[in-house]
């Protein structure tokens, strides 16, 4: 396929992914306010918020990384879209998945979050370091269930191809590797919890819900960027989760139904569960679901 | 007549001085007695070793009108041993008098000969 | 040829002569005294010269007309004529040393000095027993007399013990020589060889006093506390005289007689030598007393030359070579450093530090030191190689433990006074004598410990040459220290370069080698050319620089096990210096250097144990070891000291954060890619396929995960940024560990990966960070902070670094995250595997802490005029970067040649790596560095670009425009988040760092200092214990050889 027919399907499948990924934002919003008792916002309050920020004229930067932060992040989001095959079979939202593997997406999941990291640090706002680190800290936790799971699933399918993987799992709902192996899908949905920032594992975005920090310090067009960021990467993370366990996706409201659920699995937990501490989430983690991966290797190794 | 030889009787006499001298070392607390028994040790080496050479029936190892030169390897006692006591005894003497010449400079150093005053180098 | 009687007659004669002097002037007699020790030097070395290269008759001298065993005979043969040379030349110089002191002293100590001699001379070519005793009396009456020279109540009270000592083993010499002379009828030692056995109950006990007395002559262990007083009292210039002459004589001594007592007495005598050697250096780990430490030392070293003389069988036609080796380290050494004590003129090992103001001194005694433990190109490393290669090929394992033991006792505390004097504080008011007379015997000997090398080197066997080209290098480099900085820098860099060019052709189908060949001598230019900022002339640097990559190049371009090891052990000495440079470094460089010491001993026992005794040494021995097991575990044990495996990495971050700041990337990009190809060239030789499941490297691959999450996690908790970068290393040296240890094609790729991204990312940061350091003159990361503004391109190498160690793609740290997991899926190594990934998520820790806590949060006041890091530290930093970004895109330039290398017959033949252009597939996933490289760069781009157009008014504000909840903040210290910034973390899982290392090494260290402590107490000081000790010696040795 010619690059300009490629780029073109790519942008097409990112502009989907990131309406999409602002509706599901919103719809969440309000069932969150409804659970609450509240009346919520409009489910188009991501579309007034992005419009508004993007056109706010005063903008102040605090140097060149404060700068290429959100660069940074956003482009961690759009990386991960664009090396994610979307729909199974399917060359022209396969996307640029030539380019590398599974390993290559749970890497660059991290180019997105140091970027950020450093452009808040030279905010020189101590509120955005004690989030970051937080955020690190915790992760390293959330990593290993899911580094375990991923071993699993990897060593069951003898593969690290994402398409290769969804391929093994056609042919009907019990082929899915969440009936196939169950304990690793239990072991990432744990890891998942701690992705998306819902509770129990959002002490890390505790700063930001503060009136200073760095919400307050990435403003505008900033947080523009980064809102933009966040509704696509919580959309292309759930396509993650659903190609390796749920089956993948054969067309895009398979897609948009399947990643709806697996979004909402962390909301519906954060609903229900209060805030770890940070010293007290990663002793969590690594007890049960690391237990839980284990098993799923010695389930796949038997 | 079944007495024991000379020769063992010296060489039993110089084993108990050998043994004698050494505890002297050993025990004896001032430096001049130490020497003292350093010299009873080196007498009875030199003791030890004349018994060794000496051979009975023999007389001493020197050639004059009692012992003609032909005879001699048949008459004498083995004259080496002898000789090498000579030589000892003069080392002997040497090392005495260094002895003793310590023993002034310690005293007057210290004032004493208690060996065991003695004992600022250690470990 | 001179007669060799006239030694006696010219020493003999002048002493009765100078007598008649005594009136005339003690100048004349000095002068005198001189040129009649010249004379038997001269004749000595005549015949030295005349045996070399022939095998001429020794030439016996009979005197009284007739022949043994009716008279007394002089042999003088090459044994002989060496021995007499080398104690002629102690002679000579001893007497220039001691020149003044004669001035004092008057003609009478010259002439008992030159008696003593004489007797040194007569003792060793002496065929007659009776004559032997003679001597030897008349030797200690005039040592005896010579250490009057030194007043005060501790030499004398010192020379007294040792008199009486003396006497008493001579009596019972005597009394030997006496019952040997009625039971055999000669006093010849031929003659007695040749027609007597131990047959007769007699004999051998008369055998046993002779034997045993010598034995005592030559401070046999435990038994010589009056040796050790009068080490520590006398007159330096006398004890080099006992530490080198006497102890020589009476060495030949035993040699001589040792026939008498049969196969036997040479057990004995190995026992007893090792025994000494072991039992001193370990007492003399708690002494602080530089003579009295010389003492124990040298006790220790007589007692390796006495087991060397027992072990005549076992080492048959080598016995002279290794006999040669150690002895001439020791004697040489010894008597220098006895000259350089008295020269320091401190007794307490930590004020040696006083050297330094006269470098040259203080550089000779770096040369005993080193030559003592036996590090190349010293003629002890030759002679203890070969020694320990002997001894396993007889299977005297046991021995070769305890000849390592006792050297590693030796290394803790030589390397301690070393460490003191070349960095311990000085004390401004004294400087060491350097007269010209003092100056003289020391630089003799040294030199002539070059020479011996050098000779050593030319005269050892075919396969333990090795290319001195390097060294002379360095000397000429030595030579050359008092230039500018510029001259040396740019002739090291110059120098390395040219060595890459002469070598590459040799390697260049040898891609392994290549690799690290590249890794040590490009990281080497780089590194170096840092140095350009440097200010002065740096005195010492260059060689040692030099001498560390001669030693990393020499890794490279060994093909046989010596080679390799005579690399290994220049390198060591060489990074021992450049660490110990740093400010704070005494205690790191010294716990380096014993790690060091300790792991290069454990690889020569590997090497003994895998060679055992056949002549080929070359590396391919490997592949088939005497004792696999042991070789293997001893070797990658040794190996894993270099590479700081955890429980053996406490040494390293102290050592690399406290090195200046050009050198911690050497040590920690470059150096410790050392220990790795070392266990590159171990694991090959074990070979591919069913290797791969050895224990062992199952074992190793644990040991690596481990290690692999304890550094990071330990990198976490610092504040120091060197430090940080430091324990990062040993969490990265951990997967390189973990990667080989896959021991499969892919595992591989990964560990050479992993060992060329650490190579260009952690010389890199060290670099960054090391002209930060040297701009705001602190390692705390908490103290620095907005240093962006000030330092751009060092934050923008920072950055790169961080990536690449991270893993992040697009940098080249992916391409060995991603092989990481195609390997360990593959292998099935799921729990280690998963360990490593979660120390891989741990790096993020504090690679945001390094870089957010230096150069983002808040500027601090006293930074705001710092500079950027100097220009030459930047330079090769962006060189690195472009490295990076070529590995980055283009990894298969390196890899695939790898691939092909490891896929060759005898390594790892499947191929699971296969490449389709930019594109590596294995059968478990696909990447292609180009692409992502490309896809990531057009992204940022384009997203760069649409927030410019959006944010195009955005207006810079000043650091501390931020929303404070209405306040300002007060300082930039309370707002820079930095100091504990993982405290949670450390809450959540600091139990895991507890410091068991670093206690249990402490536990062994104190063990030993206390058991030698309590050990030494033996030496009470008492001179009538010395001789309980020794009558208990000789009773306890008759009683366990009957």
């Amino acid at each position: 396929m010619e690059l300009a027919t490629k780029t073109g399907f790519v942008l097409l499948g990112l502009f989907i992914i990131l309406n999409w990924g602002l509706i599901m934002a919103g719809i969440i919003r309000k069932i969150i306010a409804r659970a609450s008792m509240r009346r919520g916002i409009s489910v188009f309050q991501p579309y007034i918020n992005l419009i508004k920020n993007y056109s706010i004229r005063s903008q102040l930067t605090h140097g060149v990384m404060f700068y290429l932060g959100p660069v940074f992040r956003l482009s961690g989001g759009v990386g991960i879209f664009l090396f994610m095959p979307l729909i199974h079979d399917s060359e022209i939202w396969s996307n640029f998945s030539f380019a590398g593997d599974l390993i290559l997406i749970a890497y660059f999941m991290f180019f997105g979050m140091l970027g950020m990291a450093l452009g808040a640090g030279e905010g020189g706002h101590p509120y955005s370091a004690i989030g970051i680190s937080r955020g690190l800290a915790q992760f390293t936790a959330i990593e290993v269930p899911l580094t375990l799971a991923i071993l699993s699933i990897a060593f069951q399918y003898n593969t690290l191809s994402i398409s290769e993987i969804v391929a093994r799992q056609q042919g009907g709902i019990l082929n899915w590797t969440l009936f196939t192996n169950p304990l690793a899908t239990i072991a990432a949905m744990i890891s998942f919890l701690g992705a998306m920032g819902h509770a129990p594992f959002n002490v890390v975005m505790a700063p930001q819900e503060n009136p200073i920090g760095p919400p307050t310090e990435y403003h505008g067009t900033f947080l523009g960027v980064l809102q933009t960021n966040r509704a696509i990467l919580h959309v292309i993370e759930s396509v993650l989760f659903m190609n390796l366990f749920f089956g993948g996706a054969s067309n895009w409201f398979e897609l948009i139904v399947k990643t709806f659920f697996i979004y909402f699995w962390s909301v519906f937990v954060g609903m229900v569960f209060p805030r770890f501490r940070v010293d007290q989430s990663i002793p969590w983690l690594l007890k049960i679901p690391v237990l839980i991966g284990i098993l799923s290797i010695v389930f796949i190794l038997l | 007549m079944n007495l024991p030889g000379i020769e063992y009787l010296s060489l039993g006499l110089g084993i108990v001085l050998f043994l004698a001298g050494l505890w002297g070392i050993i025990h004896q607390k001032n430096i001049i007695k130490i020497i003292i028994s350093f010299s009873v040790l080196d007498t009875s080496i030199h003791l030890i070793l004349v018994s060794i050479g000496y051979m009975r029936n023999r007389t001493a190892p020197i050639i004059d009108s009692a012992v003609s030169k032909t005879d001699a390897a048949s008459q004498v006692v083995d004259p080496l041993p002898q000789a090498l006591v000579l030589t000892a005894i003069v080392i002997g003497v040497g090392i005495t008098a260094l002895m003793l010449t310590y023993a002034l400079k310690l005293f007057n150093e210290k004032g004493t000969l208690e060996i065991d005053k003695f004992k600022s180098l250690k470990w | 040829m001179v007669n060799p009687v006239f030694i006696i007659v010219v020493l003999l004669g002048a002493g009765f002569l100078l007598g008649l002097f005594r009136k005339t002037g003690i100048s004349l007699a000095r002068v005198a005294g001189l040129l009649a020790l010249a004379f038997p030097l001269y004749v000595s070395v005549g015949w030295m010269l005349h045996f070399i290269g022939q095998t001429a008759q020794p030439y016996v001298v009979y005197t009284a007309g007739t022949v043994p065993p009716f008279s007394i005979n002089l042999r003088m043969g090459p044994d002989e004529a060496f021995l007499t040379a080398a104690i002629n030349m102690l002679g000579f110089f001893g007497f220039i040393y001691l020149f003044r002191l004669f001035k004092s002293q008057g003609v009478s100590t010259i002439i008992l000095y030159l008696v003593l001699f004489m007797g040194l001379n007569v003792i060793v070519m002496t065929r007659d027993i009776f004559n032997l005793f003679v001597f030897l009396e008349i030797a200690s009456i005039a040592l005896i007399g010579l250490v009057l020279v030194n007043k005060g109540i501790d030499a004398l009270s010192a020379g007294f013990k040792y008199l009486i000592a003396v006497s008493v083993i001579s009596s019972i010499l005597l009394v030997g020589i006496g019952f040997i002379y009625y039971y055999s009828g000669t006093l010849n030692i031929d003659g007695f060889i040749e027609n007597n056995s131990l047959v007769m109950k007699g004999l051998s006990t008369a055998v046993f006093l002779v034997l045993v007395a010598v034995v005592l002559e030559l401070k046999a262990f435990p038994a010589n506390g009056w040796a050790l007083d009068v080490y520590q009292s006398a007159h330096p210039g006398i004890s080099a005289l006992i530490s080198a002459g006497t102890a020589t004589a009476s060495l030949f001594v035993l040699y001589k007689l040792l026939p008498f007592g049969g196969h036997l007495w040479l057990q004995v005598a190995a026992v007893i030598g090792l025994v000494t050697f072991v039992g001193s250096n370990m007492l003399g780990i708690a002494q602080k007393n530089a003579n009295r430490l010389l003492g124990y030392s040298s006790v220790g070293q007589i007692g390796l030359l006495v087991a060397v003389i027992g072990f005549s069988d076992d080492l048959g036609s080598h016995l002279r070579m290794i006999f040669f080796g150690l002895f001439i380290s020791h004697f040489l050494s010894k008597a220098g450093l006895f000259w350089l004590s008295g020269m320091a003129g401190e007794e307490e090992i930590s004020k040696w530090s006083v050297l330094r103001k006269k470098p040259a001194l203080l550089l000779i005694f770096g040369m005993f030191v080193f030559s003592l433990i036996g590090f190349p190109p010293f003629p002890s490393f030759y002679g203890k190689w070969q020694l320990v290669m002997d001894l396993s090929g007889n299977g005297q394992i046991l021995w070769i433990a305890l000849i390592l033991l006792g050297t590693m006792f030796e290394g803790v505390y030589l390397f301690r006074w070393l460490g003191f004097a070349i960095k311990h504080e000085v004390d401004e008011s004294k400087a060491p004598d350097t007269a010209a007379e003092k100056m003289i015997p020391a630089g003799a000997f040294a030199l002539l410990l070059l020479g011996a090398s050098w000779v050593s080197n030319a005269y050892f066997p075919g396969a333990m040459k090795t290319s001195f080209l390097p060294l002379y290098f360095i000397l000429f480099l030595f030579l050359i220290d008092f230039l500018p900085l510029v001259i040396k820098n740019t002739l090291s860099i110059l120098s390395l370069g040219y060595y890459g060019w002469r070598l590459y052709p040799s390697i260049q189908d040898d891609t392994l080698r290549l690799v690290f060949a590249g890794i040590f001598l490009i990281g080497g230019m780089l590194t170096l050319f840092a140095g350009y900022s440097e200010k002065g002339k740096r005195p010492g640097f260059y060689p040692f620089a030099l001498m560390m990559y001669a030693g990393l190049i020499g890794l490279v371009e060994a093909d046989n096990l010596f080679g390799f090891f005579f690399a290994w052990e220049l390198m060591t000495m060489g990074s021992y210096i450049l660490i110990i440079r740093g400010k704070k470094s005494l205690v790191h460089a010294y716990n380096y250097m014993l790690f060091s010491l300790g792991g290069a001993l454990l690889i020569l026992f590997g090497i003994a144990l895998t060679v055992a005794g056949q002549p080929d040494i070359s590396l391919s021995m490997l592949a088939s070891p005497a004792y696999p097991g042991w070789a293997y575990a001893l070797l990658a044990v040794g190996f894993l000291t270099k590479t700081a495996a955890l429980g053996l990495h406490i040494w390293l971050p102290g050592a690399h954060a406290e090195a200046e700041s050009d050198v911690s990337p050497m040590v920690s990009g470059i150096l410790l890619k050392a220990g790795a190809f070392g266990l590159v060239i171990l694991f090959l030789a074990m070979g591919g396929g069913e290797a791969g499941r050895h224990p062992l490297l199952y074992a190793l691959g644990w040991l690596g995960a481990l290690t692999a999450l304890g550094g990071n996690l330990m990198a976490v908790f610092q504040e120091d940024a060197k430090r940080l970068l430091a324990y990062s290393s040993v969490g990265n040296l951990g997967y390189i560990l973990f990667a080989f240890s896959f021991m499969t094609h892919i595992g591989w790729l990964t560990g050479l990966t992993y060992s060329i991204n650490h190579f260009l990312f952690k010389t890199l940061l060290f670099l960054a960070i090391g002209g930060v350091v040297m701009r705001v003159k602190t390692h705390n990361m908490y103290e620095m902070g907005g240093l962006i503004k000030r330092m751009p391109w060092s934050f923008i190498a920072v950055l790169v670094g961080i990536i690449t160690l991270a893993g992040i793609p697009p940098l080249s740290g992916f391409a060995g995250k991603w092989l990481f997991y195609n390997a360990v899926i593959a292998k099935g190594w799921f729990l280690q595997g998963a360990l490593v990934f979660f120390a891989g998520t741990i790096a993020f820790l504090y690679c945001f802490k390094l870089i957010y806590s230096v150069f983002l949060g808040q500027e601090k006041d006293r930074f705001r005029k710092v500079k950027e890091a100097p220009v030459w530290y930047i330079i090769p930093q962006f060189i690195l970067i472009v490295g990076i970004m070529i590995f980055s895109a283009r990894p298969e330039i390196v890899l695939k040649p790898i691939g092909a290398l490891l896929s060759q017959a005898a390594f790892f033949p499947s191929e699971p790596l296969a490449w389709e252009n930019v594109t590596a597939y294995t059968n478990l996933g696909y990447w292609s560095g180009f692409n992502i490289m490309l896809v990531i760069g057009a992204m940022f781009v384009v997203l760069l670009g649409w927030l410019l157009l959006m944010s195009r008014k955005a207006q810079k504000v000043k650091q501390f425009n931020i929303v404070y909840a209405g306040e300002a903040p007060f300082t930039p210290e309370t707002t820079h988040f930095s100091h504990n910034m993982f405290a949670p973390y450390n809450k959540a899982l600091g139990f895991l760092i507890h410091p068991v290392a670093t206690q249990f090494w402490l536990g062994v260290n104190n063990t030993f200092h206390a058991l030698a402590e309590s050990a030494r107490k033996i030496y009470s000081g008492n001179g009538q214990s010395y001789i309980i000790h020794i009558v208990a010696y000789i009773v306890v040795v008759y009683l366990i050889l009957s």
